[in-house]
């Protein structure tokens, strides 16, 4: 724990296979953490020095300190970054990746939307799933909301919009044919409900998950694209921002921001922060989980906000 | 608030000060964990920590352990160089403590109450070193003691405590509105007449009763520690054991503006890095725990 307790005796090594106290992986976790948002805890360096091992015997680097250089100041490092960002998020896609999301919404946003909305009139909700890849997310959250339906949201309709920049992971998603890694974390049950089989190894989402999500092309830079998306009650957006660099991330959260509705949360990846990118989304701590809050604005007469 | 059902407990509680053996180990800790690392006079640990062979036993246990490089340790001096002043100095505050309630009267998980209580710790002084808060080892023993109310109520009122425990993990509650509601007090009001009688100091004994009073917060530095740290550990997995349905928006907390006030570097604070470190503690502070309550256990760590 040697970053959060500063009175440690010892130094404690999880596997002994890297020299984790090299303190090049400390700053290698700070320029990941400065450009893309990913932050990894020092007791976590061990797996995060792993996924460096691959890419440093890919280009070759001796060490951590020159691997180091290859993310700071050799010419390619735009592209090692990426390519080390690819191995940090790899194969973390599969449904219901995240319990601690779906109960911070069963238990404290959806009654709150749905008190604050009905008081308008309002029996909709708008969710919109930026960065969907292979389709995982937007069908977790197609299935969460129809079991809700018998509940909490008895008498609402949603729809669930899924973008995403990749045409090969928006075909994939479209088709809904997943095998049992993305499926690991889904009770029999959901299964037998939600999907049909495809193949000896496969499933494939039925019909009635399909019609709720609507999946589109869509480019998180593309101002024209972003400006034309309102009235959203939440986004997720996993794993996605990490890419941008820092004013290409500002601008997608303003646009954000702008997409939601007073009220509404962004949703990022469990390892990332919007920590000086951006100042108007309120940090929400759930048990588990940590949103991002569009605060509705109160006129308290004052003429202040 | 029923203050008279809080009365009729107070004979209880003072009472419990006749259990051997507290005070006496108790009083020279809560003083050491507040000196600055290097002023603990390690011989005096030693001196502590051997008075309880079993406690002695577990230092000792603990430093052989994975986490810690598997010394071959087998003094208790050795254990504690091995481990760190302050860890030892945790540990056997927690087992002293713990002692207070027999092993059998737990209503509440004996290591839950642990995990969080440690956790309290380590989160209020990295905060409190964060902010810049002048003394972060007093931080630290007040995250360990502050919910020594729940010690109170589980000896004082066995019975009501337990239903307030229910009715909170059936209700996805803070335990204290659970408190309030079954007991007429809550452990913060309990742990503080214990604390007095203890002879804690002011301070401590203000976070004690007023870590879930946010309007008392105001010129409180320690209790608004301890309040937010408090949060943040039953928002990270080191919490009361059980689900509560709550978001909370810390940075408009009342008591992040009191502590802001006074400490302007708090504003500053990464909060979403801040948690994502109480995540990455998590092994050490369940291998604390466990050196203080599993004692029989074979150690399963590879």
């Amino acid at each position: 724990m040697a970053a959060f307790d500063e009175q440690v005796a010892n130094t404690a090594t999880k596997s002994g296979a890297e020299d984790l106290r090299d303190p090049a992986y400390l700053k290698i976790r700070d320029v990941i953490y400065q450009i893309s948002g990913i932050y990894q805890p020092e007791e976590k360096l061990y797996l995060l020095a792993s996924r460096c091992a691959r890419r440093m015997s890919a280009v070759h680097a001796k060490s951590p300190s020159e691997y180091l250089d290859h993310l700071t100041i050799l010419a390619n490092r735009d592209t090692e970054l990426r390519l080390l960002l690819n191995e940090i998020t790899i194969g973390e896609t599969y449904m219901f990746r995240s319990p601690p999301q779906l109960d911070a919404l069963r238990n404290v946003i959806l009654p709150q939307l749905i008190e604050a909305k009905s008081a308008m009139g309002f029996k909709r909700l708008r969710l919109w799933s930026a960065g969907c890849s292979t389709g995982e997310e937007p069908y977790t959250l197609a299935m969460f909301l129809l079991e809700e339906s018998a509940h909490l949201l008895a008498g609402w309709t949603f729809d669930i919009l899924a973008t995403d920049l990749n045409d090969n992971s928006l075909a994939a998603a479209r088709a809904g044919i997943y095998r049992e890694y993305a499926l690991r974390s889904t009770s029999e049950q959901l299964r037998k409900k939600y999907f049909r089989p495809h193949d000896e190894e496969r499933l494939q989402v039925t019909d009635q998950i399909k019609s709720l999500i609507r999946f589109d092309r869509v480019n998180l830079n593309d101002d024209g694209k972003m400006t034309f998306l309102k009235g959203i009650d939440l986004i997720f957006c996993c794993n996605v921002l990490i890419y941008f660099d820092l004013s290409s991330k500002r601008k997608v959260v303003q646009h954000f921001y702008s997409n939601l509705l007073p009220g509404g949360y962004l949703f990022l990846g469990h390892a990332e922060s919007l920590y000086q990118v951006d100042d108007r989304f309120q940090l929400v701590h759930f048990p588990g989980a940590i949103g991002y809050w569009k605060a509705p604005v109160v006129y308290r007469g004052d003429g202040k906000p | 608030m029923n203050s008279s059902k809080l009365e009729q407990i107070r004979p209880k509680i003072e009472a419990l000060e006749a259990i051997p053996t507290i005070p006496a180990v108790v009083l020279p800790l809560t003083s050491m964990l507040q000196s600055a690392p290097d002023q603990v006079n390690i011989e005096r640990i030693v001196e502590l920590a051997s008075y309880d062979g079993t406690i002695a036993a577990q230092c000792i246990r603990m430093a052989n352990s994975p986490l810690f490089g598997r010394r071959n340790t087998e003094t208790v001096r050795s254990a504690i160089l091995a481990l760190g002043l302050k860890r030892v100095e945790a540990i056997l505050l927690g087992c002293c403590l713990n002692q207070i309630v027999p092993s059998d009267k737990w209503v509440f998980d004996a290591v839950t109450f642990w995990r969080h209580s440690l956790g309290c710790a380590l989160v209020s002084r990295r905060m409190a070193k964060l902010i810049g808060y002048p003394d972060p080892e007093k931080a630290y023993l007040a995250g360990l003691v502050h919910d020594l109310g729940i010690l109170v109520n589980t000896i004082a009122c066995p019975g009501d405590f337990l239903q307030a425990i229910r009715t909170a993990r059936a209700e996805f509650l803070a335990l204290h509105r659970s408190e309030e509601r079954n007991l007429g007090f809550t452990h913060c009001q309990s742990g503080k007449i214990l604390a007095e009688r203890w002879s804690f100091s002011a301070d401590l004994i203000e976070a004690i009763e007023f870590h879930h009073d946010v309007g008392q917060l105001a010129s409180r530095p320690l209790a608004s520690l301890i309040h937010i740290s408090d949060l943040l550990c039953r928002l990270r997995d080191l919490g009361y054991g059980y689900y509560e349905a709550m978001g909370v928006h810390l940075a408009g907390d009342a008591a992040w503006a009191a502590l802001a006030n006074q400490y302007p570097e708090l504003a500053k604070t990464d909060l979403a890095r801040l948690t994502m470190d109480i995540d990455g503690a998590m092994d050490e502070i369940t291998a604390i725990v466990d050196a203080v309550f599993k004692p029989q256990q074979p150690s399963t760590e590879q």
